[in-house]
């Protein structure tokens, strides 16, 4: 089975191919350029380096969120209307738990945080035991303050993944650490893995019904919202 | 030997439509799908961004879906993919480009990115089978206000364009100030119906012999009309005020398209973008054209608003220059005419 993984959630633009559990490809940019115009050449000369047919993809797993809304769009349309061409099917997977898959290590708290705006951030909380993910918390918003006394609860060791340099810019508390940055962004071969072990498990949607994960509503509608509850 | 068909998948999600179609030959419309998502805008005022782009990711492909199979067209048998890459939203744009680079792509047929002015100008292709190049082109929408010479169908010249607010720009501000919904153009229009376009002599910026329009002084009239009326406790005729607005707009339009048509010598005239749809424009300009021997074109109601049969239509006479767009291509929310 061959599955493509994708993964536009943060300025990281990844891409992988995996033959079942094996890496046959992982192609990432930070470079800044945008997705737009990087996503597609960079799936393209996948193929073309591994010489494998574009046709004998099996699945696509993308990355749906949380993240850049723009990012993650681009993400899915390209999966979606690839996905449609080759009639095969696409997995959406949550960008924070496919993050918790780039670090496998049992015993320690994983943290994914990503950039929510407005000094905000995304927080999800993991943990591996004996090979299997646990989900502590879901993923929710909270402030720089909340995510710090959060994670102080732990008696453990935890590790920040995802868009956390910003955090360790002042002190963390004594059992939180950065992840290695080999590991700490999004990766694609890890939506892969997450996404065909998802289809295997018989999470399967429509084309038609995937929905990216936002989380939170856009501003207009938290304003109107907040203007209709005044009057 | 037959010559082949040509089938082009268009797509389009500039701004508050996602829209799909099949052209058969650029001329023939096979499908013509249109989502609008104009009913969620209105409680907003005007589009916003964000939801315009949540909306076009939840209908995309949706859309081509049923595009194809309303063309009764197999997506294998489409031969090339047009897609709208500017202007407008730029998180509206992506979602449609990223769909249509995707499909051309995976399919490994050709891409051919549409810029959506011109889109607009080739919507009057799908409705007068004998128009051919060289013409004169008037876009007026919510975001442009042009004169253009169509040269041929790969060969623009632009005469001349607004120096600040769009003509629809200006309808969408008077309409709101006046407490009417959005979109405001056609509900100036129906208040106009019942108006007086003489009351009141709204100022006209001809700006001499240049082909470039100015209706920012317009807005500013208008609303400080209105405002003056208030202080002074008169009531206002609120259909006089739409129809002399409307009125003055109308004859800036048809005054440069006049001039352009005089000095250029060509003989046919088309209209396009969302405000072509005004009926008033569409007679006053059909009248003025004809003193001077001009015929005027311009589309059918349904294909006056953003859709992707006229991206299609675009798309084609490129597929036709084997003008192809390449996999990095990216949306451009400022791109120009011309
Ligand atoms: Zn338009």
């Amino acid at each position: 089975m061959l599955i493509l993984g994708i993964d536009t959630a943060t300025k990281v633009c990844t891409v992988s191919l995996l033959r079942d559990n094996e890496p046959v490809a992982e192609y990432e940019i930070n470079a800044g350029m945008t997705h737009s115009e990087g996503l597609l050449p960079q799936i393209g000369q996948i193929f073309e380096r591994t010489k494998i047919a574009k046709k004998d993809i099996d699945l696509i797993a993308i990355s749906i969120g949380p993240g850049s809304f723009t990012g993650l769009r681009i993400g899915l349309a390209t999966s979606e209307a690839m996905a449609y061409s080759w009639q095969i099917p696409v997995c959406g997977v949550d960008t924070m738990k496919a993050m918790a898959y780039n670090l496998p290590v049992d015993d320690i708290i994983l943290a994914p945080v990503l950039d929510a705006q407005k000094g905000n951030y995304y927080l999800a909380l993991y943990e591996w035991q004996n090979g299997e993910l646990t989900e502590h918390q879901k993923v929710t918003v909270v402030s720089r303050e909340e995510l710090l006394t959060r994670l102080s609860e732990f008696a453990k060791p935890v590790m920040l993944l995802g868009e956390c340099a910003k955090l360790a810019q002042e002190s963390l508390p004594p059992l939180v650490k950065l992840a290695p940055w080999q590991v700490r962004m999004p990766k694609a071969s890890s939506v892969a893995l997450l996404g065909l072990e998802e289809y295997n498990n018989g999470q399967r949607k429509d084309i038609f019904e995937l929905n990216l994960h936002y989380i939170r509503r856009s501003e207009a509608e938290e304003l109107w919202e907040k203007r209709q509850k005044k009057v | 030997m037959v010559k082949k068909d040509i089938y082009i998948l268009g797509i389009e999600s500039s701004c508050d439509e996602t829209a799909a179609a099949v052209v058969k030959n650029g001329r023939e419309v096979l499908s013509n799908i249109i989502s609008s998502q104009v009913p969620i805008h209105r409680k907003f005022g005007g589009v916003v961004p964000e939801i315009a782009s949540r909306k076009h990711i939840e209908n995309v492909l949706p859309v081509i879906d049923e595009a194809l199979k309303q063309a009764n067209v197999g997506i294998n048998d489409i031969d090339g993919i047009a897609v709208t890459y500017g202007p407008g939203l730029v998180g509206a744009l992506l979602v449609g480009l990223s769909a249509g680079k995707a499909l051309a792509f995976a399919l490994d047929k050709p891409l051919l990115g549409v810029n959506h002015l011109e889109g607009h100008v080739f919507a009057n292709f799908l409705v007068d089978g004998e128009l051919e190049p060289p013409f004169m082109a008037l876009v007026v929408s919510g975001g442009h206000t042009a004169l253009m010479k169509v040269k041929d169908y790969n060969n623009f010249e632009l005469l001349g364009q607004t120096r600040d607010d769009a003509a629809g720009e200006a309808f969408d501000k008077i309409a709101r100030v006046m407490g009417l919904q959005y979109p405001g153009g056609p509900e100036i229009e129906l208040l106009a119906k019942d108006g007086n376009p003489m009351a009141i002599d709204f100022p006209r910026a001809l700006l001499d012999q240049s082909y470039d329009f100015s209706f920012s002084g317009l807005k500013s009239a208008v609303i400080n009309y209105l405002h003056t009326e208030k202080q002074a406790g008169r009531e206002i005729n609120r259909a006089d005020v739409a129809a002399s607005f409307q009125a003055a707009i109308v004859d800036v339009l048809v005054k440069k398209s006049v001039h352009a048509l005089k000095a250029s010598g060509l003989k046919k005239i088309v209209l396009a973008g969302g405000v072509s749809a005004n009926k008033t424009l569409q007679a006053e300009l059909a009248a003025a054209v004809e003193a001077i021997g001009v015929t005027l074109v311009h589309p059918k109601p349904v294909l006056c608003t953003d859709n992707a049969v006229m991206i299609a239509c675009r798309g084609y006479y490129k597929f036709l220059n084997n003008e192809f767009s390449g996999m990095d291509l990216n949306a451009d929310p400022a791109l120009k005419l011309g």
